[in-house]
């Protein structure tokens, strides 16, 4: 069937996310939380994932606009993405997010924006993929949520 | 994955932990929905939030609701520690932090501030299961000390007998902590392997079968507080002992172990004054220091009413503390009404309302009213147990503080009574003011001082009134004052004093406060309808409005501001008391909330609600 079909690309697209550190074990748990009582558990946390994370880059992009260089501004926004990556399990996001604090720390603007503009493609690109998985899992139908993957 | 069942004997029969009741805090949404689902999965109840001001309203409307906190250290609207200390004292329920940075300073901040447990983001499962080991471990360490109420008081009695400098060691240890509340339970806490020796033997003469027997609670009017802040004020408050102090009172059917944990509580109380005194000492300054004694007359009474044991008496020593330190001199003072409110304040933090929503109101809002302020902090603080404490502490003293009331601060507490408080501490306020070039606001304040003298005499006449008032409704003042929220203590006063005051001077009294109120907008829930909502509340609401009055009298420009804080929660509490309008509403809200918290606190001896307010330890 379709099915099968529309299943195993979900799960060679979820596995792939895996070996390309997109994501982590931390993403397990929210699969994990995930049963009848809520069954679209970890769409709705990734959803909300990004809607947030837009919501506090577009912060972040405006203090770097204004070229005030308050750092500690920019480290606290940060580490509120920083958190909500590692809620999800957003591993790169969260290593991106580490370093811009890290150029925070050392004042360095530059690094500041270059790593910022890393975070904003890796953002990106996770939520492409993200969105095929979880389009792909709905096409599949209901009877595969996500399955932990045989490591 | 789920946790186990049923199970815990501490809690019954029920399934505990599941079910447990849990309240979660956080920012970031995505968080907070994992935490969610998270203790849904362990089969907790779950509510959350993701402001820590919603939080705090959710826990202060019933405190029972919830029988654990998580909590985000970084917070957008209040500091994740400042919740966490606040919830400690308040409610004394175990708050567990979340942080994404588990760097050891911040651990160690979240401990020191009370937290009972500290996770790092993000949290696991397993780690959640494991979180109901808090409730048990407080409810169980609540059951100990209710259990050995008696036998460790005969020996807190005793150890000051036998051995005095221990005694004094022990309660210099308690006065210099500076978390009061927790330090209490600490050295409660060290003090009973150390009692257990000799428990026996106290606990042999006082009372057979102490842990069998439920001993009736005593409460605590204006008139018996008022007696025991008399007998430690001349027995001098380091030297104190619940014995002597028994001796001195002479009061039937009380007993040591009465006496000794409300003297525990007292010294929490003054603890407390004497932070929030500190707090207030650069506000005071400003206003030419009210009389930070008619804050503690507020107090006073209502914590004496209220003197339940309550858990909150955490809370109180600090507020206590500050007060005294604000007040300084007004706790250190000869002026032995203050030091009938340290006790006070014991009780009125057990309330554990009162001492946070104090100190909660007085960081936000007294800032700018020089005087008022310090005598919001004050009320803040420590109305509960201040207020009620300078009324009931000393009949005798009553004359004395009305003269003292000129004074600063000191005189104020003791002089007024129950009723007085609120029109009193106004007066006193006001009088201060102009005896020491406070910015008061002179018309207000011509019309308090001349009230305010007349008061003095009069409330002493309604004093008796008050007591009966407080005796009458003790247990449901006791309640009140528990809640430890000014507002409760302002809004019983109010309406006491509206409903109460027979006496001319009496009303002429309350008007003072009715003004005070009127420009903050406060007075008016006060009357009446604030009486009849609650027995304490009556109180409490003339304290809050008092406050408020003052407030708005002493400082416009800090009214405003302080008005405007209040506000915040003044809202809330109008809906309970009618018009009250002013900032106090605020207080008084939260002093309402915490009274009907605190009555779950009224059964079982005095002494144990001591304990439950201290962080988790």
């Amino acid at each position: 069937m379709d099915y099968v079909h529309l299943r195993r690309q979900a799960a060679s697209l979820r596995k792939g996310l895996f070996d390309q550190g997109y994501l982590d074990e931390q993403f397990y748990q929210l699969e994990d939380l995930q049963d009848d009582a809520s069954p679209n558990f970890v769409e709705e946390v990734v959803t909300l994932f990004f809607r947030d994370s837009a919501r506090l880059m577009a912060n972040i992009d405006q203090a770097l606009d204004k070229c005030v260089k308050d750092f500690n501004k920019l480290d606290v926004y940060m580490q509120q993405l920083k958190g909500s990556c590692t809620s999800i399990g957003a591993s790169r996001m969260k290593t991106d997010c580490s370093a811009f604090r890290e150029c925070c720390r050392d004042e360095n603007i530059e690094g500041c924006m270059r790593s910022f503009q890393k975070i904003k493609r890796e953002h990106s690109v996770l939520r492409q993929k993200l969105e095929s998985y979880f389009q792909l899992l709905r096409q599949a139908g209901p009877v595969e949520c996500a399955t932990r993957p045989n490591k | 994955m789920r946790v186990q069942e049923g199970i815990n004997s501490m809690a019954g029969a029920d399934q505990f932990p599941i079910g447990m009741r849990v309240l979660a805090v956080d920012d970031d949404p995505v968080c907070l929905k994992l935490l969610e689902n998270l203790l849904l999965r362990c089969q907790y109840h779950v509510t959350t939030t993701n402001q820590a001001v919603e939080a705090l309203k959710l826990l202060r409307e019933n405190k029972d609701r919830f029988d654990l906190v998580i909590s985000d250290v970084i917070m957008p609207d209040m500091d994740g520690f400042k919740l966490l200390e606040l919830v400690g004292l308040e409610m004394d329920l175990p708050v567990i932090m979340l942080s994404g940075n588990g760097g050891t300073e911040n651990v160690m901040k979240g401990i020191t501030h009370g937290a009972c447990d500290y996770l790092l983001k993000p949290v696991r499962l397993e780690e959640l299961k494991n979180i109901w080991q808090h409730v048990v471990r407080r409810k169980f360490r609540h059951r100990e000390r209710n259990t050995n109420l008696s036998t460790e008081d005969p020996e807190f009695d005793k150890l000051p007998n036998s051995n005095p400098s221990h005694a004094q060691g022990q309660h210099g240890q308690n006065s210099s902590s500076d978390n009061s509340g927790r330090y209490s339970k600490k050295r409660k806490d060290q003090n009973e392997p150390e009692e257990e020796d000799g428990e026996d033997n106290g606990y042999d003469n006082e009372e057979p079968d102490p842990s069998a027997q439920k001993k009736p609670r005593v409460v605590w009017s204006v008139e018996l507080h008022r007696k025991f802040v008399a007998a430690v004020n001349q027995l001098g408050i380091d030297k104190a002992v619940p014995k002597r102090i028994l001796e001195l009172m002479n009061v039937e059917k009380l007993t040591r172990e009465n006496v000794a944990s409300h003297l525990q509580k007292y010294r929490l109380y003054l603890k407390r004054l004497s932070a929030v005194a500190s707090q207030q000492a650069s506000l005071a300054a400003a206003f030419g220091a009210r009389d930070p004694s008619s804050y503690l007359r507020m107090g006073m009474f209502e914590g004496l009413q209220s003197y339940h044991p309550l858990a909150s008496s955490s809370q109180i020593p600090s507020s206590l503390t500050s007060f005294q330190a604000t007040g300084g001199p007004l706790l250190n003072r000869s002026n032995p009404a203050t030091l009938g409110l340290p006790g006070l304040s014991p009780s009125l933090s057990n309330n554990s309302l009162s001492s946070n929503p104090l100190n909660e109101l007085n960081k936000f809002q007294l800032v700018n009213l020089p005087g008022n302020s310090y005598h919001a902090n004050l009320l803040h603080d420590q109305l509960p147990s201040e207020l009620s404490f300078s009324n009931v502490t000393n009949n005798a003293l009553l004359p004395q503080t009305s003269q003292d009331c000129m004074q600063p601060r000191q005189s104020a507490v003791a002089a007024t009574s129950f009723h007085a408080k609120p029109i009193t501490f106004e007066n006193r306020c006001l009088t201060k003011a102009e005896n020491q070039s406070l910015e008061i606001p002179s018309s207000s304040n011509d019309i308090f001082l001349g009230r305010d003298i007349k008061c003095q005499s009069s409330i002493f006449n309604e004093e008796s009134k008050l007591l009966s008032f407080g005796g009458a409704s003790q247990n449901n003042t006791k309640l009140q004052w528990r809640q430890d929220d000014l507002h409760e203590s302002t809004l019983l006063l109010s309406s006491y004093l509206d409903s109460q005051l027979p006496n001319n001077s009496c009303n002429t009294m309350a008007d003072p406060v009715t003004i005070a109120a009127t420009g903050s907008g406060m007075v008016q829930g006060l009357n009446g309808g604030v009486f009849n909502q609650r027995e304490g509340v009556a109180t409490s609401g003339i304290i809050g409005s008092s406050i408020s009055g003052l407030t708005a009298m002493t400082n416009h420009d800090s009214q405003l501001k302080q008005r405007e804080e209040y506000n915040l929660g003044v809202q809330k509490v109008q809906g309970g008391y009618g018009s009250n309008g002013c900032s106090m509403d605020g207080l008084l809200n939260s002093v309402i909330k915490m009274e009907r918290d605190d009555i779950s606190y009224s059964d079982g001896d005095i002494g144990c609600d001591l304990y439950p307010l201290g962080a988790c330890m």
